[in-house]
């Protein structure tokens, strides 16, 4: 094993991994610290308090930012440095490049929520940036692209194993999307307010090209890539099959690029691309389990290791998450189930059952699985790993079930009508049938919460440990290098 | 070598990553493929259904998905598959379950309305969203109005009028109230008579010295209150001016304030400062005549319509 293998550390470079790591768990805890807050604010809108900076719609894109880029983001930059070394038998490529994607990504993420709670927001969701960091991301985002490709280019392994498929893609897919969609006209050069190029349909059309494909590469390649290296990892079992890795990720990317538009039903956007939207999402069903198959078949043979490795389980269950919301998905996609489901809650349970549940899930397994290895120590406790499994596991099931009922109830509200041809409820009822659901809401986000800070703790406790026990190895052995 | 502990069973591809990755290379399961084809036939039958694929500046509009309505003007339209039409066939489908009731409350007096016991159900059926979705923003749900804001339509209390008649007109060309501030042209102390005064008429307790001096102020034409307010200080109807001898306080937040020096400055404020902010929008070509004069009935029925 990597963790009594000191050798490692030697090999590769950990060190801005590790800082990785760290604000990976720094940023999922402020992340879903403010997404308590806003749940909270649409159970109990006094928490709004009046003050401009706090309230929903700013607070809002502060709370996506640091969990989808802060949280996500330093996992995938953490996860993938790691991992193509590793599999690469290369240190990375890049010299001063790396720490200024580290920095670089920390100032973005900062500057971001500041601009948001300022009232700074191009309103465009997942990408509400203004231009000057827009800039930056480009610029980052070229550089990470260089690293991992420069590392890559450097393997002694004549294959290039799946995991960084899907990390390469994940990475120009990203670079593509955010160019296209922040093509905008900056009102003044000392200004941070924009105007985007396109207008209209067309508009909305490329935000959710981009929007789509934030989730499509962003949060679902770019962790397949994650899983393909983890799962396999830690299970100690060869990957399922080979050839389903290939026709799945090429399926999956080539249909990915289709589907934004059913996020447009029943718009102005022409009806056609609408309905390409829709059918392409139908058919992306299959390839997207193909990830989900090729991971819980990767694990037969080992099931007994469930009972006992909670690291394990939580990668089991975000895989389970992730075929279920890839089924919920093409089905919310269709025309008419979208007329009940579009803009309601249900939406929102939609993505966070594939946020926390396989996003989130899958990096908890993934960053406990490195902790230990790259501080090279054992986790400061598995019983706290067993706690945070499930706080995390009920906290999203209380989420996902209160949004399915508030969402449909909404759905199936708004469109009611009686016999005489009138709607049957005016909005503010559907409103006020709501709100035990959101209270619901906010309690599973805070179980999700709780769990988070119980791995935080045991993340700090373990790098203590690492640092204790290295301090006590170089005093003993001065020459192990 | 590789780790060759799970040698037995299916074939690795023979690559060895990071000490212990390795593949299987299994066939895909059969399963897998059979749905990947099958969404595959879905996607072309719901391409055959709805517009889909352009073709140069045209598109592909679908076979079995025609929409046909009858339009406002009582012709039959028929368009291939589109969101715009399916909206229409709805709206019109509606709208046409609907009409004969709107046409039956358009060629009925306001006082024959409540004897049709199917028209007033139509009326509180229809009149329950356009109340919450138009009015209730302001009035609050049931219309019990709000202090220091909004009136009350729940009460027999009117300020331009409780009949029919005045409330659709209320509805269809809105209101301005107005009161001009006094807080420039009086001394503080004739402020202070001038509000005693104004409690004393509704019952409130009030110094009675003041309360005198305040009549007369009221009723002289240095402060003038009563051009508006009337001899009586029962209010003007015509001109929306408020009846002040009643309970019902609308600006003057008198009910909410905790002590009898709190109810004084709230009736003191109200006179010094004057009132701009009474303002009923029209709804006068936001909703239809039919649907004034159903939230007309609407309203009536609230609370005390006259």
């Amino acid at each position: 094993m990597a963790a009594s293998n000191p050798a490692a550390a030697e090999q590769y470079d950990y060190e801005y991994i590790k800082k990785f790591t760290v604000m990976a768990i720094v940023w999922a805890v402020v992340g879903m610290a403010v997404g308590v807050y806003i749940a909270s604010e649409l159970a109990w809108p006094f928490l709004n308090f009046d003050i401009p900076y706090i309230t929903f719609g700013r607070f809002r894109p502060v709370h996506t930012g640091a969990v989808i880029f802060g949280f996500g983001g330093s996992a995938l930059f953490a996860t993938s440095y790691y991992v193509v070394q590793r599999t690469c038998q290369a240190r990375l490529w890049g010299g001063g490049l790396i720490p200024f994607t580290f920095w670089g990504w920390q100032a973005i993420i900062v500057l971001a929520a500041l601009s948001y709670v300022t009232g700074y927001s191009q309103g465009r969701e997942y990408a509400e940036m203004e231009w000057p960091i827009d800039l930056l991301i480009e610029v980052v985002w070229v550089a990470y692209l260089a690293i991992f490709v420069g590392t890559l280019m450097k393997r002694k392994q004549p294959h290039i194993y799946v995991a960084n498929w899907f990390y390469v893609s994940f990475i120009l897919a990203t670079a593509l999307l955010h160019t296209f969609n922040n093509i905008a006209v900056p009102v003044g050069l000392f200004t941070l307010k924009s105007y985007s190029l396109f207008s209209g349909a067309q508009d909305a059309m490329t935000q959710w090209w981009y929007g789509h494909n934030a989730v499509g590469f962003f949060l679902t390649a770019a962790f397949l890539g994650m899983m393909y290296y983890f799962v396999p990892k830690h299970a100690g079992r060869p990957v399922y099959s080979y050839r389903l890795s290939i026709v799945h990720f090429w399926a999956l990317s080539f249909m990915y690029m289709w589907v934004g538009t059913h996020h447009l039903h029943w718009t102005a956007l022409p009806d056609w691309a609408s309905t390409l939207g829709a059918t392409f999402s139908i058919m992306l069903l299959l390839p997207s389990w193909g990830g989900m198959i090729n991971g819980i078949m990767t694990l037969s043979g080992a099931w007994d290791k469930l009972r006992t490795d909670y690291v394990m389980r939580f990668m089991i269950v975000a895989l389970s998450f992730y075929g279920m919301s890839t089924f919920e998905g093409p089905l919310m996609s269709l025309k008419d189930v979208n007329a009940l489901s579009h803009y309601t809650d249900w939406t929102v349970g939609h993505v966070h059952s594939g946020a926390l549940g396989w996003v989130a899930m899958i990096s908890f397994g993934s960053l406990y699985h490195m902790l230990p290895r790259l501080w090279n120590t054992r986790l400061y406790s598995e019983k706290l790993v067993g706690v945070h499994f499930w706080l995390a596991t009920v906290g999203v099931l209380l989420y996902i079930v209160a949004m399915w009922i508030s969402g449909i109830s909404q759905g199936l509200m708004w469109r009611a009508f009686d016999d005489f041809g009138n709607l049957q409820y005016s909005f503010v009822e559907s409103v006020e049938a709501m709100h035990p659901f959101y209270a619901m809401r906010a309690i599973g986000g805070m179980f999700f919460l709780s769990g988070m800070c119980v791995m935080a703790y045991n993340a700090y406790m373990t790098i203590r440990q690492g640092a204790r026990e290295a301090g006590v190895a170089g005093r003993t052995a001065p020459a192990a290098a | 070598m590789a780790d060759n502990m799970h040698k037995q069973g299916p074939q690795t591809t023979g690559h060895v990553w990071d000490d212990t990755l390795q593949e299987y290379n299994n066939p895909l399961p059969s399963w897998w493929v059979w749905g990947f084809y099958g969404t595959l036939l879905f996607a072309i039958a719901y391409w055959l259904v709805y517009p889909s694929w352009p073709i140069g500046k045209s598109f592909l509009t679908g076979v079995f998905g025609n929409i046909e309505y009858v339009n406002a003007a009582g012709e039959t339209e028929s368009w291939h598959w589109n969101t715009r039409a399916k909206l229409l066939k709805e709206t019109q489908e509606a709208a046409a379950q609907q009409k004969p009731f709107y046409d039956k409350l358009a060629a009925t007096p306001f006082d024959q309305i409540g004897k049709d016991p199917d028209l007033s159900s139509f009326v509180t059926s229809a009149g329950k969203p356009l109340f919450a979705d138009n009015c209730a923003a302001c009035h609050q749900s049931g219309g019990s109005g709000k202090v220091g804001s909004y009136p009350s339509l729940a009460d027999d209390d009117w300020l331009y009028g409780g009949s029919h008649e005045k409330i659709q007109e209320t509805v269809t060309k809105g209101r301005r109230g107005y009161m001009p501030p006094f807080g420039e042209a009086l001394a503080p102390a004739q402020v202070t008579a001038l509000a005693s005064y104004v409690l004393a008429l509704s019952g409130e307790k009030a110094d009675p010295a003041k309360a005198a001096e305040g009549k007369e102020l009221f009723h002289s034409h240095a402060a003038a209150c009563f051009y508006c307010h009337g001899d009586e200080a029962k209010g003007r109807q015509d001109i929306g001016s408020a009846n002040l001898t009643d309970k019902v306080w609308l600006w003057a937040d008198v009910p909410g304030a905790g002590d009898d020096a709190g109810r004084l400055a709230a009736v003191e404020k109200v006179i010094a400062g004057g009132l701009a902010k009474g303002v009923m929008p029209a709804w006068e070509g936001r909703l239809s005549p039919e649907q004034i004069k159903l939230l007309t009935v609407y309203v009536h029925e609230l609370g005390g319509g006259k």
